[in-house]
């Protein structure tokens, strides 16, 4: 075996696939013989799995801001994390707020998503007037919710303020509003 | 000791034949040398076959000081192989990993200290702001996928259910996904 040349180099895709155990045992035993052998694949794995550990931190320390099936939710809490759930059905609102013992603040959002092709996530926020439009988020039609996860460094630094979120099913050029959100931010008093 | 480098001209195979030059004289640049090119790779297998970070670590001592032991004792008659005998030794740890720790312990009191030091030769994580930027650049649907695969090491067909997608649709969005946060973590345009 040669360390330093590689011969048929493995395409990124495969390496995942291969990381996450989707390869069947045959390929899998020719990967584990050829990452031993080729410096270049070994390093881009190395590369590949040094990237996932950082979003998992990332994620961890509420970095990360997005709209996520409920599963994701579930793999959070059976991580240890601590997770503050809101649940808030369409024209909901709540007052919210993170205090030092969570790792982060979720919200449920209910709708009825059956039949939704596309579905965006319109956020205004009421005090700076500003809003932002997420679209074609990932969701799940039989959940009948998306999950909101704010970044929590962000939030941990917001005075009291206001958002209001819609859920908006996109088909065409016509749009319909599913539902709207309201939350209410409460600093934390310790 | 200096930090030994990864890109040292001495190939694999030519460290092990300084070893086995030296027999019980022992030849520490070659053997520190030699540790920092395999660990990254015995510690990259040590996590996708045990799915732990820790017991991977455990995995690199075990295999790396055993090999310098039959290194040194002359017992490894073909060092163009090393690599190869190195993967059959990681095959063989993984499944009796759990027999004990006595002889790890007894061959780090031999090798241990002055081989490790400075010699992990693993790729650095990515800027964790430059991430969380990265990640915010991708498309909803795209940082789904992302966080969900990386999160657990979830396989695409866990994503696919979660996300009511194909499981070839979640390949396809994964792996542009990690194409762009690689492009955009490296300072390409995402």
């Amino acid at each position: 075996m040669s360390t330093n040349a590689c011969r048929s180099p493995v395409d990124g895709s495969e390496l995942l696939g291969y990381w996450l155990g989707e390869l069947d045992a045959t390929r899998e035993a020719q990967l584990d013989e050829h990452l031993f052998a080729c410096r270049a694949c070994g390093d881009a794995l190395g590369r590949l799995v040094a990237l996932g550990d950082a979003v998992r931190t990332l994620i961890a320390h509420g970095g990360a801001t997005a709209i996520m099936p409920p599963e994701f939710v579930a793999q959070l809490k059976a991580a240890g994390l601590r997770v503050h759930e809101y649940r808030l059905p369409p024209q909901g609102s709540v007052v919210c707020t993170i205090t030092p013992q969570d790792d982060l603040v979720v919200a449920h959002l209910e709708a009825p998503l059956a039949g939704v092709q596309r579905l965006d996530v319109v956020i205004h926020e009421v005090e700076a007037d500003r809003t932002f439009r997420l679209t074609d988020v990932g969701f799940n039609p039989a959940s009948r919710e998306v999950v909101l996860v704010p970044k929590a460094s962000d939030l941990r630094h917001r005075g009291r303020s206001t958002q209001r979120v819609e859920l908006v099913a996109v088909s065409g050029g016509d749009e319909h509003v599913l539902g709207h959100y309201t939350f209410n931010h409460t600093p934390h008093r310790g | 000791m200096p930090n030994p480098t990864v890109d040292s001209a001495e190939d694999d195979a030519a460290l092990a034949r300084r070893i086995i030059a030296a027999g019980p004289a022992r030849d520490a640049a070659a053997e520190a040398l030699l540790y920092a090119s395999l660990a990254p790779r015995v510690r990259l297998y040590g996590r996708k076959h045990l799915r732990d970070a820790q017991r991977a670590d455990d995995l690199v001592q075990d295999v790396l000081l055993m090999t310098f032991e039959r290194l040194g004792r002359g017992e490894i008659r073909e060092p163009e192989r090393i690599a190869s005998f190195v993967l059959g030794a990681c095959r063989q740890t993984v499944i009796d990993l759990r027999r004990g720790e006595s002889r790890r312990e007894r061959l780090l009191k031999t090798y241990g200290v002055e081989i490790m030091a400075d010699s992990d030769g693993d790729v650095e994580p990515p800027d964790t702001r430059r991430l969380e930027q990265c990640l915010e650049r991708l498309p909803e649907r795209e940082r789904a996928v992302v966080l969900m695969t990386f999160y657990e090491d979830s396989s695409a067909d866990a994503v696919a259910q979660a996300l009511d997608l194909s499981t070839g649709n979640v390949r396809v969005i994964r792996h542009r996904a990690v194409e762009r946060l690689r492009r955009c973590i490296e300072g390409a345009v995402a």
